[in-house]
């Protein structure tokens, strides 16, 4: 049904790092256009400078076309250290006058006027540029345009180029990986609203049915107004489920306690010994339907409260203390001892009394029918910032593998008792709701088993 | 009329040296120390004499290996190593020349190999072009007079004073200064032609003051210098230093002057071509060459100059040539292609000619 997709974070970054590669690759393609374009310039400026040097020395002297060549030029060529030269001088006849007579001039000659024109070419295998320039002559022996045509390899360029497209892709990765980090950085604090939302929905108390209130970016608000949306819905289905229980749990009130009354006016005297079990039997299974039905509507009453009721502080001791006195009844077996242990200091918990003696109440009466042989300790302590009432009894308790199941509706592992009920389930929620957590302890031999009812203690009152 | 006539004489030289390329020179054979391994063919335009210390010296460290060394005349071998560039083959593992513009042209036209190696990097930056042309020696241009004549106030120190002295004194030395042909030098035009780039109007004077004093002109250094020992000349100019001070060694009284003004200083050029048989081993001998150990023997048995060490005993001149800017290198570069242009080098070498050749007056 749900299939894996990659993370939002690597499509994000995988496509900004490609975006970025496309743009660095285009860069250092731009930065090694322009070097090279750099570099031409740069050195056919030498070129220029020698072929005018070297234009300048095609006179006419009696009649008879002369070239004296300027070691200043080629000093000025020179300035490229590594690069060869070659040049030709060439008269307006064609005749080559100095020079490699196999230098082709490589464009049309007729064309050249005293502007060097350049271009790149290969010569005696090797990659050339050359400058061609020419010079009027205007003796009466001798007229037309002569040229002088000058190659220098493109060693000296070429490292000029490559350098100068090394340093800018140097440039250009850098800004890269920069670029990629920071992107990195920005999807990932982009993204945490998601992961938030995520922690906010698996921290939650599954019970709590109440809208999230984690603030969230623009794009994920219809996200999270469906979720609310779907939460609002399913609250309500919940509270009405509630309401019917409640409803059914207070309707079934009045006939049980009529029924219980009747039961209880039946002369047993007259009856069959028979009879009379069956009457015993059905004593108490109106007895238990009728604590059931009071658990419902205890549940009820705790869920209803936390929908309307404001927190305030309250003390644990004294709600342990009433829940204590209601839950131990008057009529209990005089061999069983209990005991009720609080500390001098005040414990407070920020809560609602009756949910929280309600809780207690169900804890104890849980402990008294299920656990409790001889012994039934109660005790309110405050440790390491957490108030606490432990109820211990020195039944055989439950092992660590059940108390998962414990806190669920409905459920005993003592499955010959019948149904236990809501006891924990009452205590757990109430727990839940007050920031707390209802905890069991094994039976050990130092200690019985143990239920823990943990609230965080109230900080203003706990001087 | 005695212009052409020398230009003529000039070109019948060229000429005559252009047919007698073919022609081999002198070739000497260096058996390897140990049984013989490799044999390493030097083509050389420098005189044996120089050479010898350091083949034998190169054969301590490659005891395998026969060194066949032939000699030319720098022209004959660089045209024979243009030869051989574009035929794709001929002799020769190692060039050695001392027409270092020559290299220069040959590496230009694609015929030399690169060679990059420790020991090449110490080569100074203005003796190294492409890697391919090596300058490995450090030859000062001096002055060389015979002291039995030529009195102490009248030695030359600088260019200024030798033209000043041929001026003051021209019946005294008339016929008695002795110079390189440069027609007929490679040697002697290199230093011609960079006299008249680094100082044209001293150098002018100097033409114009040996005109006068009907210098005397020859073809290489050894011939000059035998006149200067044998009494015929007393001052010779532009002698390189490495030939001087072995003349000063075998006859003290021939006194060496480095000129205090400049001083040209040339370095012999070494190259792989591309035909070479046996580039590694010629590549061997080059980093020899370069070497410390070759520098020393170079500058203890060979050339005597060096640029790191003070001149050599019994040679007056400037206390430190190259910090003191006198020493001006020969930079092994392109700029030595224009001294190889072809009408350059005929124009030069026939207003050489004809300036040396009439005397003015």
């Amino acid at each position: 049904m749900q299939s894996i997709e990659r993370s939002l974070f690597s499509r994000l970054v995988l496509r900004v790092a490609l975006v970025l590669a496309l743009g660095a690759a285009i860069l250092v393609t731009a930065a090694w256009y322009y070097a090279r374009a750099a570099a031409d310039d740069a050195y056919d400026r030498l070129l220029q400078g020698a072929a005018f040097q070297m234009t300048e020395s095609l006179t006419v002297e009696n009649g008879m076309l002369t070239f004296q060549l300027p070691p200043s030029a080629f000093e000025l060529l020179g300035l490229a250290g590594r690069d060869r030269i070659f040049y030709r001088v060439m008269a307006p006849s064609g005749r080559t006058l100095t020079g490699y007579d196999d230098l082709p001039p490589g464009i049309d000659l007729g064309a050249v006027r005293s502007t060097p024109v350049f271009h790149s070419a290969v010569y005696r295998g090797t990659p050339v540029r050359v400058a061609v320039t020419g010079r009027a002559l205007s003796d009466p022996a001798v007229s037309g345009w002569a040229h002088i045509i000058i190659a220098q390899t493109t060693e000296a360029r070429a490292e000029l180029a490559s350098q100068l497209t090394l340093r800018a892709s140097v440039l250009v990765a850098v800004m890269s990986v920069l670029a990629l980090a920071g992107s990195a950085l920005a999807v990932r604090y982009s993204l945490r609203p998601v992961a938030d939302l995520g922690e906010a929905l698996r921290s939650r108390d599954p019970q709590d049915l109440t809208p999230l209130a984690v603030a969230v970016p623009r794009e994920l608000s219809p996200f999270v107004a469906s979720i609310n949306h779907f939460m609002n819905r399913l609250d309500d289905r919940m509270k009405l489920l509630q309401r019917f229980v409640a409803d059914s749990a207070h309707q079934l009130r009045t006939p049980l306690t009529a029924l219980s009354a009747q039961v209880s006016l039946i002369n047993d005297d007259s009856l069959s010994d028979r009879d009379r079990r069956h009457l015993t039997r059905v004593r108490d299974r109106a007895a238990e339907l009728s604590r059931f039905t009071n658990q419902l509507l205890s549940h009820a009453m705790v869920i209803h409260r936390f929908d309307s009721a404001q927190l305030t502080p309250v003390n644990l001791t004294e709600a342990a203390r009433k829940a204590f006195r209601a839950a131990v009844p008057i009529t209990i077996d005089p061999d069983i001892v209990v005991s009720f242990e609080a500390p001098d200091e005040e414990v407070t918990v920020l809560g609602d009394a009756l949910s929280l003696r309600e809780a207690i109440v169900n804890v104890i009466d849980n402990a008294l029918r299920h656990g409790t042989i001889s012994r039934l300790e109660v005790r309110v302590a405050a440790r390491d910032g957490l108030a606490m009432v432990d109820v211990e009894d020195d039944g055989p308790g439950l092992s660590a593998a059940d108390f998962d199941y414990l806190t669920r509706r409905f459920t005993s592992t003592k499955s010959g008792e019948g149904s236990a009920g809501l006891g924990f389930a009452i205590a757990s929620e109430v727990a839940a709701v007050l920031g707390g957590a209802l905890r069991f302890r094994e039976k050990t031999g130092a200690h019985g088993f143990t239920v823990v009812l943990e609230l965080p203690l109230h900080a203003q009152e706990k001087s | 009329m005695r212009a052409t006539l020398a230009t003529l004489c000039a070109l019948a030289l060229l000429l005559f040296a252009g047919v007698a390329g073919a022609v081999e020179g002198d070739r000497v054979f260096f058996k390897s120390q140990q049984v013989q391994s490799a044999v390493l063919t030097i083509h050389a335009a420098t005189d044996l004499d120089a050479m010898r210390p350091l083949v034998l010296d190169f054969q301590q460290i490659a005891p395998g290996v026969s060194v066949e060394f032939s000699d030319y005349v720098t022209n004959d071998l660089f045209r024979e190593a243009e030869q051989a560039c574009r035929q794709g083959s001929g002799p020769g593992d190692i060039l050695l020349s001392s027409s270092v513009d020559q290299l220069v042209k040959l590496a230009n036209d694609g015929c030399a190999l690169q060679h990059v190696s420790a020991e090449a990097r110490s080569a100074p930056a203005w003796a190294d072009w492409r890697e391919e042309v090596y300058g490995f020696t450090f030859e000062p241009a001096v002055i060389v007079y015979d002291s039995t004549k030529v009195p102490p106030r009248d030695v030359p120190h600088t260019h200024d004073e030798l033209a000043d002295l041929l001026r003051r004194e021209p019946e005294v030395y008339r016929g008695r200064i002795g110079t390189y042909d440069v027609a007929a030098s490679g040697i002697g035009y290199l230093l011609a032609f960079n006299d008249a780039r680094q100082a044209p109007t001293i150098y002018g004077r100097l033409l114009e003051s040996f005109s006068r004093a009907e210098a005397v002109k020859r073809c290489c250094n050894a011939e000059v210098l035998g006149e200067v020992a044998n009494g015929n000349i007393r001052i010779a100019y532009n002698i390189l230093g490495s030939y001087a001070y072995a003349a000063y060694r075998k006859n003290p009284n021939l006194k060496i002057v480095v000129p205090r003004d400049y001083a040209l200083i040339l370095s012999r050029g070494v190259m792989i071509p591309t035909t070479s048989g046996n580039p590694d081993l010629a590549a061997r001998f080059l980093d020899y060459l370069l070497s410390e150990r070759g520098q020393r023997v170079a500058r203890e048995q060979a050339f005597f100059f060096s640029e790191k060490s003070p001149l050599p005993d019994g040679v007056d001149g400037p206390a430190a040539l190259m910090e003191s800017g006198i020493g001006r290198p020969i930079r092994i570069g392109p700029a030595l292609l224009a001294a190889q242009d072809r009408i350059l080098r005929e124009r030069f070498i026939a207003d050489w000619a004809s300036l040396i050749a009439k005397p003015l007056n």
